[in-house]
């Protein structure tokens, strides 16, 4: 090769190199300025709550950029714990082996059991849900509804709503492994509370599972489990056993404009209104 | 040379938009004879030559007033089936068309875009047809190669052949030799000579010793106006016209 | 005199460098990105069985010990493109005839923007006009709605522009000669688009379907909203279905990196890549073939 083409292969390699290697780099952690940049990364139940609540810090401080990323719960740990996240959202409680990470938590969600509002089934128990997320009753009419095949919604692997309701509902099995849902026995997996909303409301037959706060946005029916209603006053009062926390979540003890604003999500009165009002719990 | 009249053009004018680009032509053209078109560029000989098949019908814009007349029958009234017409009335073009298929597909197209699906009717069109064009020989065992492969000469005998396979009363041909060589060219002209007697030829070219050799009859063509017309010998050897005469012997043009 | 002449010289080789670079950050990255799939996804390759991978109908990775069968997903994604083809295919070259050879200017104007127009429209937006237009009437059908069929419409609607405006431009290219001579036989407008234009066009018409299954097999934000998603092989065209980049968006949130579940993903994204050379090779090879022929026929 001539001297003049090796020189530029070179050079073009490096530079991919070097951007393939920054690429993995890490943001700094706040700074002591009224200026910076916060990316908040995760759970889909808990995002769009903080997206408001970032505009909302976002107009006290306009020097300030938050970027809210809802990818899921799995994905906000994951970005949090390699450092690509300046706050991790997630709308489950941490696995062991996702720990140690600073869990805050910002308030209580309840997890609804949803219908289509025309489906006459307003009640089931938590032994009814197991075996209908199980595969063991497949037809609406054992459980008091119309003669129809059950549909099953779930949402991906990798949400904390489902890893939450596998908990609370699924439980463990013989071995003291958490049982999953089977995907292939579902009608459908989505990758958003939204469009799994969107999905069951499409659906006679359907049934899902969804962040409570963001029901009545969707055209769907949250039926009673275990006779309690799906209600923010029942969560509070531990009637309703659907319930997880919304935790935020950060690798390292937070500084700069990262505390500043973990602080304004968590103990500012206006935080709380705009949570209360959304009908989530705050403790 | 007494021959029936087959096309008779009365009053002919064409107006691409507000361009005349024909005035008031009259000619007759005799049944199996070769009539040669010729004049300098642009003077409208391609034109009335694509008057003849309604290929201009295919140019946005033109209009026609006057007669062409097909065994009597005016090819421009309401009632003509166009496509019958250009069954009727072949055209061969000036750069060799020949469609990206097989020699056989090619000569084949006409008969089967006219409803022929009889595998052996097609196969005795096409040996034909080839055999009329003077090209059989040449191609017989590669009829199902790419007509694109053949030399330039040949794929326009295909052209022809192609043409030949409808059966046509009439041949168009413009200026179908200029993209040719000498050899080619002769062969073609040979070629004009037998076809003769079957259909009649019409031919535009731009070659005035082309013209005398095969042609019975001349019309000579001016900005639009058909000057002179007659027996090929009179409108070389004595042309009325002086325009005509400055034209032959190169004065222009 | 002499300076001028060997500035330009030094010019021309600083240019001949620069341009050089350029191209050779292209062929690395792809190079780069490349060897980086298919050195993740050795692992669980390994562990599972490149055969196995691929013929495995059992996707639980969660399980001990993990299974990962990426079949359905194969079928998945041969499935809905090959459906969205079915219909994107035949609409699309029907349109771009109509625009080159039927529509009067005018029209044909206007309809080359609304096709523009649709090649704008994000994926994502598709997938939500699935969801909540589509879904529904193939609901009617039977199933949930969320189906093979769904995603294949969706994933045609999102083709079409492609196909349109490659076999579009192919037929404009194609020379006016044919058409000429075609029509002087005696031969109708329609008849000479169907036997003399259209199979002239060929391997513009292929290059636009080549073109179409790339943008399908990789549509992912589209047909995660409709497809339901499920990893199992469909049974028909109404019931729900997963594709390999379905399979690898779902599944990115749960993996910790190094696992052998992250490495089943970058595996199927090198079954993806393999896939989708494959169909490109095997295309040119069909174009080549008959263009090779062309060539060596010519005898002068």
């Amino acid at each position: 090769m001539k001297p003049g083409r090796t020189f530029a292969a070179i050079i073009s390699i490096a530079l991919v190199a070097g951007l393939m290697a920054g690429c993995g780099g890490t943001t700094p952690n706040g700074s002591q300025s009224e200026t910076g940049k916060i990316t908040v990364v995760g759970s889909t139940s808990v995002g769009p709550y903080m997206d408001e609540l970032s505009k909302l810090f976002m107009g006290k401080n306009p020097g300030i950029s938050i970027n809210v990323e809802q990818v899921g719960s799995g994905q906000g740990i994951a970005a949090t714990k390699d450092g690509s996240a300046d706050i991790g959202m997630s709308s489950r409680e941490l696995k062991d082996e996702e720990k140690p990470l600073n869990e805050y938590k910002l308030c209580l969600d309840g997890i609804a059991i949803v219908v289509h509002p025309d489906n006459p089934v307003s009640n089931l128990t938590k032994e009814q849900v197991k075996k209908i997320y199980l595969g063991e009753i497949t037809n609406w009419k054992d459980v008091g509804g119309n003669d129809a095949p059950i549909n099953l919604y779930t949402r991906e692997a990798s949400s904390g709503t489902r890893g939450a309701f596998e908990e609370l509902v699924l439980g463990k099995d013989a071995a003291g492994k958490q049982i999953t849902i089977d995907e292939t026995i579902c009608a459908a997996v989505l990758n958003s509370t939204g469009n799994l909303g969107a999905s069951v409301g499409n659906d006679k037959n359907a049934i899902g599972y969804m962040s409570l706060g963001i029901v009545p946005e969707y055209i769907v029916k949250a039926i009673k489990f275990n006779g309690v209603d799906a209600t923010p006053e029942n969560v509070k009062n531990k009637t309703y056993a659907l319930q997880r926390p919304f935790l935020l979540l950060t690798k390292n003890e937070p500084t700069g404009i990262v505390k500043d604003f973990l602080d304004f999500c968590l103990s500012s009165d206006e935080a709380k209104a705009y949570l209360e009002s959304q009908k989530l719990i705050i403790e | 040379m007494e021959n029936a009249v087959k096309i008779s053009v009365k009053n002919l004018n064409l107006y691409y938009g507000d361009l005349q680009a024909l005035k008031e032509v009259n000619i007759e053209i005799s049944e199996n004879s070769v009539t040669a078109l010729i004049g300098p560029s642009g003077c409208g000989k391609s034109t009335f030559l694509k008057t003849l098949n309604r290929m201009n019908d295919l140019i946005p814009n033109t209009k026609i007033t006057g007669e062409v007349l097909l065994d009597g029958n005016d090819i421009y009234a309401g009632d003509c089936d166009v496509i019958e017409l250009r069954k009727n009335i072949g055209m061969v073009f000036q750069k060799p068309n020949p469609f990206p298929m097989s020699v056989f597909d090619n000569v084949a197209y006409g008969p089967r875009v006219h409803g022929e699906r009889n595998k052996r009717a097609l196969q005795e069109t096409v040996e034909r047809s080839l055999k009329a064009a003077a090209l059989w020989d040449e191609v017989k065992d590669r009829l199902s190669k790419p007509a694109l492969g053949l030399s330039g000469g040949q794929q326009q005998r295909l052209c022809i052949a192609r043409v030949l396979a409808v059966q046509p009363e009439v041949v168009l041909m413009d200026e179908p030799t200029s993209s040719l060589d000498p050899i080619s060219t002769g062969k073609i002209e040979d070629l004009m000579d037998e076809l003769k007697k079957k259909y009649t030829i019409i031919i535009v070219t731009h070659n005035m010793q082309q013209a005398a050799r095969i042609s019975e009859r001349t019309a000579f063509f001016l900005l639009g106006d058909l000057i002179e017309e007659g027996d090929t010998i009179d409108i070389f050897k004595t042309p009325r016209d002086k325009r005509t005469e400055d034209y032959i012997t190169g004065r222009f043009g | 005199m002499k300076q001028g002449t060997a500035r330009w010289r030094m010019n021309d080789k600083v240019i001949r460098s620069l341009l050089f670079v350029c191209a050779a950050i292209s062929v690395v990255a792809v190079l780069l990105i490349t060897v980086m799939i298919f050195v993740e996804a050795f692992p669980a390759l390994k562990e599972t069985g490149v055969w196995d991978f691929i013929a495995g109908t059992k996707w639980k990775p969660t399980d001990t010990p993990p299974q990962f069968g990426i079949l359905p997903m194969i079928v998945g994604s041969v499935y809905v493109t090959g459906l969205a083809l079915l219909f994107g295919l035949p609409i699309g070259m029907a349109t771009s005839i109509f625009m080159a050879e039927i529509a009067p200017p005018k029209v044909a104007v206007v309809l080359r923007r609304a096709i523009e127009i649709l090649a704008g429209i994000p994926s994502v937006v598709y997938g939500f006009f699935g969801l909540m237009m589509v879904v529904p009437i193939v609901q009617t059908l039977g199933g949930t709605g969320m189906s093979v069929l769904t995603a294949s419409i969706i994933l045609a609607v999102m083709i079409l522009p492609t196909i349109v405006s490659v076999s579009e431009a192919a037929l404009r290219a194609v020379p006016a000669e044919y058409k000429e001579g075609s029509l002087a036989l005696g031969a109708s407008h329609w008849q000479t688009i169907v036997r003399v234009q259209v199979p002239a066009a060929k391997s513009g018409i292929l290059a636009a379907t080549v073109l179409g299954i790339g943008r399908a097999v990789g549509e992912t934000m589209a047909v995660i909203l409709v497809a339901g998603n499920i990893p199992v092989i469909p049974e028909s065209i109404l019931k729900a279905v997963r594709t390999m980049t379905v399979n690898i968006v779902l599944e990115m949130g749960y993996v910790q990196p190094g696992s052998l579940h992250y490495s089943a993903l970058f595996a199927t994204g090198a079954v993806l890549f393999v896939f989708i050379m494959l169909l490109n090779f095997s295309i040119r090879a069909l174009t080549k073939t008959r263009g090779e022929k062309q060539k060596n026929a010519k005898k002068h």
